[in-house]
């Protein structure tokens, strides 16, 4: 750039900056005629069409909770990561895939321990809490323990190194997990043997509209437990020495290690914290869904580090906020947008580009996506 | 000594857990296997006959006595000895523990296939090499502390002073000769040599795709498709630093462009080979701009995210019912006809080949231009520092665009090409996975140079290929080379050379000016 000297740079940055106005007006036009869309199919949908009545949108909404409680979790471990390291955890859905495993691990063993032949009763229907309360455990120390051997083989070496270098080794090590659970547990789908009282497609039924709403056991108990758990987690990182911590290293490094914090320890409980919550999610995801094989951490990894970006990426609240939105959007935006449900993934990812291109920080977030970068 | 000890048992545990996932997922049975082949006895099941898995045994605890006495050179012998015989032993113990586990199994009948896939009894009584359990795990113990030792020995041995010093000759040797050799052709006959080794290389491009059979041809027909990708994806990354993980998509728009218009179903519109190709390549960079456009405000990972979801948005279109009509959904497109050059269409794998060798030439071609031109060094400012490069009047928003742009056209050529040579496309072949791959291998190769690329491309598309006995294992091996590599070597097999600034060495040149700058 030294031929072209001071003057025609200054020409140039005039036009520039006038090109910067149109782009600045731009923007928000087309967020108006975006926004005017979206309203005016919703309006057809709604009001013109009338296609469901407010029992479909009941049970819309319940599987929207329900899922967007799951993605919140598992969003928390990719945002708790981020926050930190600011590294994409690629690996972090194969985490859950094998927490989900060790969860259905668990209930197969236990399901097939008999204590009594006549009824044939067997362990897991005998005593169901403690089944599920040691299915959890199991699966959240199988997905920590594998949080913390992966932070410390494939990440921590690199966290001096260029921010590509982390993300590859991260691909890396889900590729390897993924190939690793394929070869260990045989490519074919499991179903998940769920203990009686939480049998899944049971639950609780209302009336609305003429027609029976199942509230599902499975889905109340994901749901609940979920909310337990990232409150549980908030208590974590906003009360205890632990989590105080962990906001000193997410802002700075070198004076967090200053103060006497071990900065590698603390990362290592970042991702043993992530990992077991992200284990938790996978037994759920078991639980409630019924199917579990290699790949069932992949999609779900990617919609929730989607949500935790749209929340806005490192911020906690954020990434519980975009859990549920997504949840919400993704069951319920085809609906009433009148498309196929088949295209809830293209209606997820849209979303996420929307949203970025009108707010590159997220719903929540700080502006993080030019500076910190 | 205590802490020599503490790591030796250290390296043991890591070895023995090693081993244990490599008998778990059924690998010492594969390499088992393999031995049998190599030493020209055929095996009639899964499960090896036992002086195989005494072979696969050995190697491991060859190699573990090896890493436990290396980088420990100012040690005494006897020392040496010990640290690996007690790295032998701890990976032993382990590994006999599993095989007690297995055992138990054994002799209670309890059927643990559903749990890990591979504990069928016959595995466990080959594991236990068809002895006794008691007798099984004892000398599995007994052989991983003899070949640990065994291999701690070999390792004193070759680090005995005249084996090492041998060893500096011949790499001094191979260093020197190199040199020599540089100076050769990098001296005054430089366009000579330059000439005699690009008509080398002609000779071999245009001979090779003859010599080889329809398998290689493919084989290698892929390799060259993926450099192109690659080039294109080493522009955007590479070169401007803009991560883009959806790369994928405008293969995907290059293929479909070609599919479509070229095939009798849906549309039969028979537009013939080249306008299509030409047409991709527009289309694929028309969808990059478009893509940039909202977009030039994020960075790094929200940049990621958010590319990842177009390429997932192209696949779940092309995949969905709305579109069967128009794209025919899930199954694809099929018989799609190839091109025709003068007349002569192309027929065989050889045609294709230097279709593809001619694509990778162009790639290579524009690539070079570009990557030393204004633009490329507008791109590697923007990548060091968008900031400064702002500030120093490079206009970032542009040449971002230019480079999505540029970079998917690559991709569309590759496209293109691609769907006209399977005669097939479908919506899977453009998943994650593949945008991925690309990425992997402008990584593993060494980022923002072309001969990087070109090894990339040949490690993680051709290696694979060669390797097929091992099917079941290579993604596993992928995934753990990949972050092997990075662990070991980020920058890549062949990392790109920054210009330097040369100061010449005659002092008085150095007030003289600019003559010193190369590069």
């Amino acid at each position: 750039m030294n031929e072209s000297g001071p003057l025609p740079v200054a020409q140039k940055g005039d036009k520039h900056r006038k090109r910067v106005r149109i782009i600045k007006l731009l923007r928000p036009a087309l967020g108006v005629v975006v926004l005017l869309f979206i309203l005016f199919r919703m309006y057809q949908v709604l009001v013109v069409q009338h296609e469901f009545g407010p029992d479909t949108w009941t049970r819309l909404l319940i599987s929207g909770l329900i899922i967007g409680a799951v993605y919140a979790l598992i969003a928390i471990g990719y945002t708790l990561v981020y926050g930190i390291l600011f590294m994409i955890n690629f690996a972090h859905g194969e985490v859950m895939m094998f927490g989900a495993y060790a969860g259905l691990f668990t209930f197969q063993a236990f399901g097939a321990i008999k204590i009594s032949s006549v009824p044939p009763t067997s362990f897991l229907n005998a005593y169901p809490v403690i089944a599920i309360i040691l299915a959890f455990l199991i699966g959240m120390s199988i997905s920590a323990t594998l949080g913390y051997f992966l932070e410390k083989i494939a990440y921590r070496p690199l966290r001096k190194a260029p921010r590509l270098v982390p993300l590859i080794s991260a691909i890396g090590a889900s590729i390897f997990l993924q190939n690793a659970a394929q070869l260990l547990f045989s490519p074919q789908l499991r179903d998940v043997t769920n203990p009686e009282i939480l049998k899944r497609g049971e639950g609780w039924k209302i009336l609305i509209n003429g027609s029976n709403v199942v509230i599902s056991y499975t889905g109340v108990f994901t749901f609940v437990l979920s909310v337990l758990l990232l409150i549980g987690l908030y208590i974590i990182v906003r009360k205890t020495k632990l989590g105080r911590a962990m906001r000193a290293v997410a802002l700075d490094k070198n004076t967090a290690a200053l103060m006497g914090i071990d900065v590698n320890r603390t990362i290592s409980r970042t991702f043993i914290i992530s990992g077991a919550l992200a284990g938790a999610a996978g037994v759920m995801w078991g639980l409630h869904n019924g199917l579990v094989y290699y790949f069932v951490g992949f999609i779900p990894g990617i919609k929730a580090f989607t949500a935790a970006v749209l929340g806005g990426i490192g911020n906690l609240p954020g990434a519980m906020v975009g859990g549920l939105f997504l949840g919400i959007i993704e069951s319920m935006g085809p609906a009433a947008l009148g498309i196929d449900f088949q295209l809830k993934d293209v209606l997820a990812f849209v979303i996420l580009i929307i949203v970025l291109t009108f707010r590159p920080s997220g719903l929540l977030g700080e502006v993080l996506a030019e500076e910190k970068v | 000594m205590k802490t020599l000890i503490r790591q030796a048992v250290r390296t043991g545990i890591t070895f023995g857990i090693v081993n244990i996932f490599f008998v778990l997922v059924g690998f010492n049975m594969l390499l088992g296997i393999l031995f049998a082949k190599l030493s020209g006895i055929k095996q009639p099941g899964a499960v090896p006959a036992p002086q195989f898995l005494i072979i696969y045994t050995l190697l491991i605890g060859l190699w573990a006595g090896l890493s436990s006495v290396s980088k420990k050179d100012e040690l005494v012998f006897g020392k040496k000895v010990l640290l690996s015989g007690v790295t032998g032993l701890t990976t032993g113990v382990l590994t006999g523990l599993l095989n007690t586990v297995l055992a138990f199994l054994l002799i209670n009948k309890i059927n643990a296939r559903d749990f890990l896939t591979v504990l069928s009894f016959d595995f466990i009584k080959g594991t236990l090499f068809g002895l006794p359990p008691l007798q099984g795990i004892l000398l599995t113990v007994l052989f991983f502390t003899i070949s640990s030792v065994f291999g701690g020995i070999v390792f004193a041995l070759l680090k005995l002073k005249s084996v090492q010093s041998k060893w500096d000759g011949l790499k001094a040797l191979i260093k020197t000769s190199y040199e020599k050799i540089q100076v050769v052709t990098h001296g005054r006959n430089k366009l000579l040599w330059q000439i005699i080794s690009i008509s080398l290389l002609a000779v071999v491009v245009v001979i090779l795709p003859l010599k080889w059979g329809s398998y290689w041809n493919y084989v290698f027909g892929t390799v060259g498709l993926y450099v192109i990708l690659g080039l294109g994806l080493n522009i955007i990354v590479g070169l401007s630093g803009q991560l883009v993980l959806g790369y994928i998509a405008f293969f995907a728009i290059g293929a479909y462009t070609m599919a479509l218009l070229n095939s009798p179903v849906p549309h039969n519109l028979m537009w013939g080979f080249w306008p299509a190709l030409v047409l991709g390549v527009v289309l694929a960079a028309l969808a990059g701009l478009l893509l940039g456009l909202p977009l030039m405000r994020l960075r790094g990972d929200y940049l990621a995210i958010v590319t990842l979801g177009f390429g997932e948005i192209i696949r779940i279109l092309l995949k969905s019912d709305i579109l069967t009509k128009f794209t025919g959904g899930p199954r694809g497109i099929q018989k799609i006809s190839g091109p025709t050059l003068f007349g002569k269409p192309f027929a065989s794998d050889i045609d294709f080949m230097f279709l593809i060798i001619g694509g990778v030439l162009l790639a290579v071609f524009v690539y070079s231009r570009l990557q030393h031109s204004r633009t490329g060094r507008a791109w590697l400012s923007i990548r060091e520092d968008e900031l400064v490069a702002r500030a120093s009047g490079v206009n970032t928003v542009t040449y971002k665009l230019l480079a999505l742009a540029i970079g998917a056209a690559f991709a569309g050529l590759a496209g293109g090409i691609y769907a006209s040579r399977n005669q097939f496309t479908g919506p899977d072949e453009h998943a994650l996975m593949a945008s991925i791959n690309v990425l992997s291998l402008i990584i593993v190769g060494g980022m923002g140079n072309i001969p990087g690329t070109l090894l990339g491309a040949f490690a993680l598309k051709g290696l694979p290929e060669i390797l097929r006995e091992f099917a079941n294992f290579r993604l596993l091996a992928f995934g753990a080379l990949l972050v092997f590599m990075m662990l070991s070597r980020p920058e890549g097999l062949i990392p790109s050379r920054r210009p330097k600034y040369q100061i010449p060495k005659d002092p008085d040149k150095i007030d003289s000016g600019k003559e010193g700058k190369n590069g």
